[in-house]
């Protein structure tokens, strides 16, 4: 048993050395290792940022990590769709085929050469974007400690989507709204399907509050930071005027009011300190929060604060270092990669060279589109039967997508959240084992059935 | 199946079909055919006739339409019996990055060799093939005949009971098949069965016990060389030293024997002999070595001492 485990390695471990031998050799890195220094090392250079450390480092950050990401994504995808393809075209796997390896040592064999290979590029590219980082927090200045942070993320505590969608059908029902020629999943779905994405509206003279349990009590030298992404009614543009106030429940001893005024940025930050609160810290410690905003314009005025309370209304406590995060949004990205790869050889033992790149291009392509087409589908539409099949194709790349990237890491490596566990944990073992394992099954699956030679 | 048969087919039949499945060619029809172990076996036939349809569903590069193939009892498809044999295509198809040593090294290790005993005999077959001298350069620059060389040595990376050689010696030059020839012939000699397809007739008569002669996806003979070609109503007698005078005196006595004219000639050699013999005055053509891990019998020879 071990014996057979051991050969079985060392094919696995020779299929990998050939892929990343003809990598190297076919000086598809040396390409890569060029491109990958242009969007590390020169784009920084031509992009400017704000002035604020704030948004200078964020530009930086998402301009080579984002490039960086993409090329990575299509050189990873095009590749595997190369690597059983161009062996079947060129007849070379006969010479493999016909020795006692498996269909599944190929193939992860030569998953492994791609992960391995991500893994090192992406290691390189985080490596030189943070010695850069560190090169422009010197250069002008900055503290790494104010610039370079790690925040847990606590959101609103809200019903779940499906309640809330629950809670609309019933109000649409009762005001006879519903749509016609529609079953209750359907217009559920919809309504499910579009809660994150909801705006909300705070008249002027409204108010609206939201409450939050912290997954970590505050300590008393901590701070807490509130952000709150909104806008102002699209027809109208006008400014808003109004105040938040953080506050513990319950206690008027322990909040901080703050006035809503500078509009540049779409968003409000400010940060309080723990010690604001010390007379309202119980025995769990202070985890309770109610963040409220009056909107005080003008009553006749329509001017309304829009925002998505699931996705625009945070509060931020400090949680680990900035490195550790960046590691965990590497990791998510490599996931992803690894992700890709698994998916492209599947294509690449189904298909030939073009063809596989060609249907892997366009599912990326719809993979990007899709989770905005989600979020537009209408009831109408749903009604049309022309559209149900592109419907029913956009809802399962979503589906597939959402799950693979739980989270934007370079978003939330950008705004300074922190990645938790949970999520990375999901992303990895949805990216780099589920997936992988039911492409490995398909992937083994045409290679069994496919004659790999033609007749003379 | 017979325990002393390494490859037997019964009725298999391939059928080529297009995009649509509907069938385009039936490449073999049939075919019934046996190898036995220790023996060479030469498949024949002219272009299309189904020896390479044959040999790729022997290893499960195709799937036979109908009817069964086995090989050391087992189907194609089974990695306990590929991993006793060894494979020559018509075309190399290496990977034109890599160097014979690495090539070498990769093929032994889809053969789960450790990596010492896959260097080991990664440096005798080089030594083997006489490619040891260019055991670092890409073989995508080498010549067709030094590319086939590799290809034989792959071929043997993992010490066959089996070999399978389509077309082993095209691209070879004469020294070179004549070195193919002689390693077979030593293979077979060491209990490893050989099946090879060959357009030279000449070669295939110089190493194959028996033969098949295939021509569109049928057998149209099979038996040993010898009985094949044996002339029962005629006889041939070699004789050195005879002076004009014997030969009219012994040719007289014959035809009064039998009562029609007989033919005489004067033996000549053949040319790939002669050719040997003018190429090996400068030392050319050496002694041919077969890679000591590849001797069977001296190997089990020293376990049983070892033992």
């Amino acid at each position: 048993m071990l014996r057979r485990m051991k050969e079985s390695l060392r094919r696995m471990g020779g299929v990998a050395l050939l892929a990343t031998r003809g990598a190297v050799r076919a000086k598809v890195v040396a390409a890569l290792l060029a491109l990958l220094a242009v969007c590390v090392v020169a784009l920084p250079g031509a992009v400017k940022g704000d002035g604020t450390p704030d948004g200078d480092l964020r530009i930086l950050l998402s301009y080579t990590l984002g490039f960086s990401f993409g090329i990575l994504c299509l050189a990873t995808l095009w590749s595997a769709c190369a690597l059983f393809a161009a062996e079947i075209d060129s007849s070379r796997i006969q010479l493999s085929v016909v020795k006692p390896v498996r269909p599944f040592e190929f193939w992860v064999g030569k998953w492994l050469a791609l992960l391995a290979f991500n893994a090192v590029l992406l290691a390189m590219v985080y490596v030189t974007v943070y010695a850069q980082l560190q090169w422009h927090l010197r250069r002008n200045g900055w503290t790494a400690a104010d610039c370079l942070v790690s925040r847990r993320v606590a959101r609103p505590l809200l019903p779940s989507p499906r309640e809330s969608a629950l809670q609309q059908y019933e109000n649409l029902r009762a005001q006879n709204a519903l749509p016609k020629n529609l079953t209750r999943r359907e217009v559920l779905r919809t309504l499910e399907e579009k809660e994150d994405e909801r705006y909300d509206g705070i008249n002027p003279g409204e108010s609206a509050s939201w409450r939050f349990h912290l997954p970590r009590p505050l300590g008393n030298a901590d701070s807490v930071t509130v952000r709150v992404r909104f806008d102002t009614e699209f027809s109208t543009r006008e400014k808003v005027k109004g105040v938040f106030r953080l506050a513990v429940p319950g206690r008027t001893d322990a909040a901080v009011v703050v006035p809503l005024e500078d509009f540049t940025q779409n968003e409000i930050e400010f940060v309080v300190d723990a010690r604001a609160f010390a007379a309202a810290v119980s025995a769990d410690g202070l985890r309770d929060f109610e963040l409220a905003f009056h909107h005080g314009g003008d009553p006749k005025s329509t001017a309304a604060l829009m925002l998505r309370s699931r996705q625009d209304v945070v509060l931020l406590t400090p949680g680990g270092s900035f490195v550790a995060n960046l590691a965990r949004a590497a990791l998510i990205q490599g996931s992803v990669l690894a992700l890709l790869a698994a998916f492209g050889l599947t294509l690449s033992a189904c298909f030939s060279v073009p063809v596989a790149a060609f249907v892997a291009t366009v599912l990326l392509v719809l993979t990007v589109v899709a989770n905005s087409v989600v979020g537009t589908i209408s009831a109408e539409d749903e009604k049309q039967w022309q559209n149900k099949m592109g419907i029913a194709v956009s809802r399962t790349v979503h589906w597939a997508s959402d799950h693979a990237m739980r989270v934007s890491p370079l978003e939330s490596v950008t705004c300074g959240e922190r990645i938790e566990g949970g999520v990375l944990g999901e992303c990895v073992l949805w990216n780099m084992v589920l997936m992988p394992a039911v492409f490995t099954l398909l992937g083994c699956a045409v290679l069994r059935r496919r004659e790999l030679a033609e007749g003379e | 199946m017979d325990a002393d048969n390494v490859i037997e087919t019964h009725g298999a039949r391939k059928v080529f079909r297009d995009f649509w499945r509907r069938p385009v060619v039936e490449a073999v029809k049939g075919l019934d055919l046996t190898v036995r172990r220790g023996e060479v076996y030469g498949l024949l036939g002219p272009n299309g006739s189904g020896k390479s349809t044959t040999i790729k569903m022997l290893l499960g590069l195709l799937r036979p339409t109908s009817g069964t193939l086995c090989v050391f009892g087992a189907p194609p498809s089974d990695t306990q019996a590929k991993s006793r044999i060894g494979y020559l295509p018509e075309v190399s198809h290496l990977h034109p990055f890599l160097t014979p040593r690495e090539t070498l090294m990769y093929y032994a290790s889809l053969f789960g060799l450790g990596r010492e005993d896959a260097r080991r005999r990664t440096e005798e077959l080089l030594k083997m093939v006489d490619l040891d001298h260019a055991a670092d350069r890409a073989v995508g620059r080498f010549s067709k005949g030094m590319a086939r060389r590799v290809g034989l040595a792959q071929a043997l990376v993992n010490a066959p009971e089996l070999l399978i050689l389509d077309e082993p010696t095209s691209g070879l030059d004469p020294i070179g098949c004549r070195e193919v020839k002689d390693l077979v012939r030593l293979l077979a000699k060491d209990g490893v069965s050989v099946l090879m397809t060959s357009h030279l007739l000449a070669d295939v008569e110089d190493v194959c016990d028996r033969v098949a002669i295939m021509d569109r996806g049928e057998l149209r003979a099979e038996g040993r060389i010898g009985e094949l070609l044996r002339q029962p109503d005629a006889v041939r007698f070699l004789v050195a030293g005879l002076d004009e005078q014997a030969v009219a005196a012994l040719r007289g006595t014959i035809e009064s024997r039998v009562g029609h004219p007989v033919q005489q000639d004067y033996p000549s050699m053949s040319l790939e002999a002669y050719f040997l013999q003018v190429v090996a005055s400068d030392g050319r053509l050496r002694a041919f070595e077969v890679a000591p891990f590849l001797k069977r019998q001296e190997n089990a020879g020293a376990e049983t001492r070892h033992a």
